[in-house]
């Protein structure tokens, strides 16, 4: 087995420890961080997001997953600046104004993390203007909005009537989700996606991103 | 037939002069207030009151935690009370209050006196063994626990079920509430948040354990969670539930299909709580799409969750006029309908214990 698949197999099975040792022995045995990053880790990321997709693994298996990721990436980052690695995007998140859930927020934000994208996490019941501010300052081209309740989820509108009063709604694709949300209300609302759930968030994020 | 006498018959599959018509769960504070602006009497904005107001059936719920006075509270929603095995050994002498106390000696009166008027339904509620450890985690942390502490999960829910069984023994030799329901949540719109092979080690032995004495008291067991419960119903139902809610529309759940798989079980919930706001022609159709099932089976049509704040006083008014109506098309008369697990069997449960 490469190392490669080791790093990958241990992030699955959310063996962090196994996956900072493995991901540090891979680079002193000097390979690129970068093929580090695709080869092993992103593909273990997207092996775990197919498998939530498809009812194989639940959200403690994401989780740990993502926590395996997040540990192997701690030992990765200094090696990817140095190399001048960039990620292939950035994505600002949040759970609207008005909501405290953050467990579904979280895991759309592990799955795109695990694509190699750069998220900028601005919490709950966070105000438009936040999310605004937050786009101007990272040049995030993407927004990624959730809401649990039937109550908070005009919030997702809210934001997008913010970037369009900001003038800077046609410089990100602005991405919704929870569980009263629907493709109408996306249409609705003039959402640039609604997604089901993390994976597809993941994967619909990455696809805005490089095209 | 009164409350009490229709809930039963329904939930054992006989005959009954009409489905009930209940909400179980309370009002949402913001459709309350709007409500107020649209005429409703001030001292009608509670749970009781308004189930009058609104000539419902009346559902009311007790309900009981572990947890007492003396336990920390959590810093903010979502996060927990305790992170290991040394936090958990701190909290204990704060857990687990006396069963005998739980419940005032008025309330036991109150639900005396309500339950012989005949036009009140009581249950009984307490976290489940879900909804429990989250409390004690914090939402995320729980959902680590079943890897990083496997063993103090266990540990957890076997001190729960042991004062969870003394604390039914207590509580319903005093009343024989008209059913119960664990506080669970463990589901969201996309099916449950954990495996089955999760919920076979760390939920089901203790679920058996205890819906195994509540049955012994003749009450039914209703499993309370949001989402998608298409999976979970199996589930439940192996561990010996009787009925789950809400069966939440917007999660895609289908009751005709749970009806067709476990046609034991009752569910309450269904109606879709989105469609309220349309008036009554919606509100027509989605009774019309519920009543196939209610007449097959045990279905006791009700709101999938509490009545959304765009939802007027007047379309509210609509839905239990509606409500009635379909009703009225249930009794149970013609078709051949299951009795839930606590009504099946030896036929001790019904009569065994309590009052």
């Amino acid at each position: 087995m490469s190392i490669f698949q080791e790093i990958s197999e241990k992030l699955q099975k959310g063996r962090a420890k196994d996956v900072s040792a493995l991901v540090e022995q891979a680079l002193n045995d000097g390979i690129a961080p970068q093929d580090i990053l695709n080869e092993a880790m992103v593909v273990g990321m997207n092996a775990i997001g197919e498998k939530f997709r498809t009812g194989e693994i639940y959200v403690p298996e994401v989780l740990i997953a993502a926590r395996a990721m997040n540990a192997g990436l701690k030992v990765l980052k200094p090696a990817l600046t140095s190399a001048g690695v960039e990620p292939i995007g950035k994505a600002v998140i949040c759970t609207v104004k008005g909501d405290m859930h953050d467990i579904g927020k979280n895991l759309v934000k592990m799955m795109i993390e695990g694509k190699g994208i750069e998220c900028i996490d601005l919490g709950v019941n966070v105000e438009p203007s936040a999310v605004v501010n937050a786009v101007k300052e990272s040049g995030a081209t993407v927004v990624c909005l959730s809401a649990l309740l039937t109550t908070t989820m005009n919030g997702q509108k809210d934001v997008i009537d913010a970037l369009i009063e900001a003038g800077i709604r046609d410089s990100v694709k602005v991405m919704i989700g929870g569980a009263p949300v629907t493709q109408s209300f996306a249409d609705e609302i003039g959402a640039d996606a609604y997604t089901m759930d993390a994976a597809s968030a993941a994967e619909v994020a990455r696809s805005f991103m490089l095209n | 037939m009164n409350a009490h006498e229709r809930f039963a018959a329904y939930l054992a599959g006989k005959p009954v002069d009409r489905a009930p018509v209940i909400e179980w769960a309370p009002w949402w504070h913001l459709t309350v207030q709007r409500w107020l602006g649209e005429g409703l009497p001030h001292e009608m904005a509670n749970t009781e009151a308004l189930q009058g107001y609104f000539g419902l059936d009346k559902c009311l719920q007790t309900s009981v935690v572990c947890r007492t006075a003396k336990t920390p509270h959590a810093a903010e929603y979502g996060s927990g009370i305790m992170k290991d095995e040394a936090d958990y050994e701190a909290l204990l002498p704060t857990l687990f209050p006396d069963p005998e106390r739980l419940l005032s000696d008025g309330h036991f009166d109150w639900l005396k006196q309500t339950h012989e008027r005949g036009d009140t339904l009581h249950f009984f509620t307490v976290e489940g063994f879900f909804w429990y450890p989250r409390e004690m985690f914090g939402i995320e942390d729980h959902l680590y626990s079943f890897y990083d502490h496997p063993e103090l999960l266990k540990r957890m829910a076997e001190d729960y079920t042991e004062w969870l069984i003394k604390v039914f023994h207590t509580v319903f030799s005093r009343h024989r509430f008209d059913f119960m329901s664990f506080a669970e949540d463990m589901s969201y719109n996309n099916g449950p948040m954990i495996s089955k092979a999760l919920f076979d080690e760390f939920l089901a032995p203790y679920y058996k354990r205890v819906i195994e004495v509540i049955h012994t008291y003749g009450i039914p067991v209703f499993i309370d969670s949001d989402g998608d419960i298409t999976e979970a119903v199996d589930w439940y139902a192996e561990v010996g539930a009787d009925g789950m809610f809400p069966l939440e529309r917007q999660a895609g759940v289908d009751v005709s299909t749970y009806l067709d798989k476990q046609p034991s079980m009752a569910f309450i919930g269904h109606f879709d709580k989105m469609c309220m706001k349309f008036g009554e022609e919606a509100m027509r159709w989605e009774f019309e799409r519920l009543l196939h099932s209610m007449r097959r089976g045990k279905l006791i049509a009700s709101c999938d969750h509490q009545t959304p704040p765009d939802v007027s006083i007047d379309n509210y008014r609509i839905y239990v006029k509606l409500f009635y109506e379909y009703a009225a098309k249930v009794t149970h008369a013609d078709e051949t309908v299951l009795p839930c697990p606590v009504f099946s069997g030896d036929g001790q449960a019904c009569n065994s214990k309590g009052d």
